[in-house]
């Protein structure tokens, strides 16, 4: 099991362990899973999936951010973060992350993107 | 002797003004709660970032491959410094300590042969250094709500950023009240360019210890670190500020309230005092006047 925790910055959103994590790091996506080898990346705006026996439990959309990794902690540091079961295709407009990713079309795009259809389901 | 309609209607008027002060206090107190916690709840994102940064600094061995923006210019003329003032008064000396301390700093700045420019936050500031000779480089005034203080801080890193690139400044310093304790703040000035060196020592032991592999190259992820380090950091300070200033306007409430009490009291005796003067004199004036007969 690995840690992973969640931080927005104004606060921690969860911190809890999990099998795998797959994180949509700027240059492709990648599993963090323990023992990966002590890595830093960012992040570009995508899926983040909370998986166990190659199952999503959890899905979010994430708008960009920073990741750490070392030994058995996994830091995410996300600038917008929504989870994936609030949103559907139809209210995903009102949505918070929506809102503050205002005139930011690639990302906007890509969660529009996300929520019909997660690379990871 | 005082008369005895002024002085029921001054214990009545500190009996108001009483009540004001004591809501006040009441009033901060819970704000600056929820200020704290905020101010709590950031920090946790704040440690990692300069973790990080620092980790990546620590990395590059040779100084001169890091950006410009992380350590400075090297013929530095022009310094800006950031004022983290309130919006209101009514806090004790809050502001009046913090443009005291920011006074020497700019001269001692100015003794170094730089120039020095300002940047306020909070109407106390900007009202304050209108009225000197000082380059006002921007103003962001009303902070009254998170939401507001997030969209300020972003103001200011761009503007900050901006300033850098055009090379209107060469370094940046941020002045704001450190909340220390609900009694206690200190002025606290925090160098955003070059970044201060307290917090990369800080954590430089742990950082060294564990040899990172960066995604993309590490110019592309300073590229992306850099301006959110100054958003985190800038943040961070706008929210101590607010709560010092919560726990100064608390603390200065409390003494007012304290000191219309002890007013109220005096008031009260010589109020007493004065009506029983008034009365010993008027049975002295009809036994006198019954003696007479």
């Amino acid at each position: 099991m690995i840690n992973l925790k969640v931080v927005s910055p104004q606060k921690v959103i969860f911190e809890k362990e999990v099998e795998m994590a797959v994180l949509p790091g700027a240059e492709g996506d990648f599993a963090a899973m323990p023992n990966h080898s002590p890595f830093i990346s960012s992040l570009r705006p995508g899926q983040m999936a909370i998986m166990s026996s190659n199952k999503v439990d959890e899905s979010f959309f994430v708008s960009g951010g920073l990741v750490m990794l070392k030994e058995k902690v996994c830091e995410v540091l996300v600038d917008q973060i929504e989870p994936l079961s609030d949103v559907n295709s139809s209210n995903y407009q009102q949505s918070k992350t929506y809102q503050e990713l205002e005139g930011n079309e690639t990302a906007l795009g890509t969660f529009e993107q996300v929520v019909n259809n997660p690379p990871y389901k | 002797m005082p008369n005895l309609k002024e002085l029921k209607n001054r214990i009545s008027s500190v009996k108001s003004t009483r009540k004001i002060t004591s809501a006040m206090k009441m009033v901060a107190a819970s704000k600056l709660r929820r200020a704290q916690e905020l101010a709590e709840s950031s920090r946790v994102y704040a440690d990692s970032l300069s973790f990080i940064l620092s980790s990546l600094a620590g990395n590059t061995k040779n100084s001169t491959d890091l950006p410009e923006i992380l350590t400075g210019r090297e013929n530095s003329k022009i310094s800006l410094l950031i004022i983290n003032s309130s919006d209101r008064g009514l806090c004790g000396g809050f502001n009046s300590n913090l443009f005291r301390n920011a006074k020497k700093w700019i001269s001692d700045q100015q003794g170094q042969g730089k120039s020095v420019k300002i940047m306020t936050v909070g109407k106390k500031a900007s009202s304050f250094y209108k009225k000197t000779d000082l380059d006002i480089v921007a103003s962001f005034e009303d902070l009254n709500s998170n939401d507001r203080q997030i969209q300020v801080s972003e103001e200011i890193k761009n503007k900050i950023m901006e300033l850098f690139e055009n090379n209107e400044i060469d370094e940046v310093s941020i002045l704001f009240n450190k909340f220390v304790s609900a009694i206690s703040q200190e002025p606290t000035y925090q160098s955003l360019i070059p970044l201060s060196n307290e917090e990369t020592s800080e954590d430089e032991s742990d950082a060294n210890n564990a040899i990172f592999e960066f995604e993309p190259d590490k110019n592309e992820l300073l590229e992306y670190l850099v301006p959110r380090n100054f958003l985190t950091q800038i943040y961070r300070s706008v929210l101590e500020s607010s709560a010092s200033e919560h726990a100064a306007r608390m603390t200065s409430m409390d003494n007012a309230t304290r000191n219309a009490g002890d007013m109220i009291d005096r008031l009260t005796l010589t109020y007493n005092r004065t009506r029983q003067a008034f009365i010993t004199k008027e049975l002295i004036e009809i036994i006198s006047g019954a003696e007479a007969v």
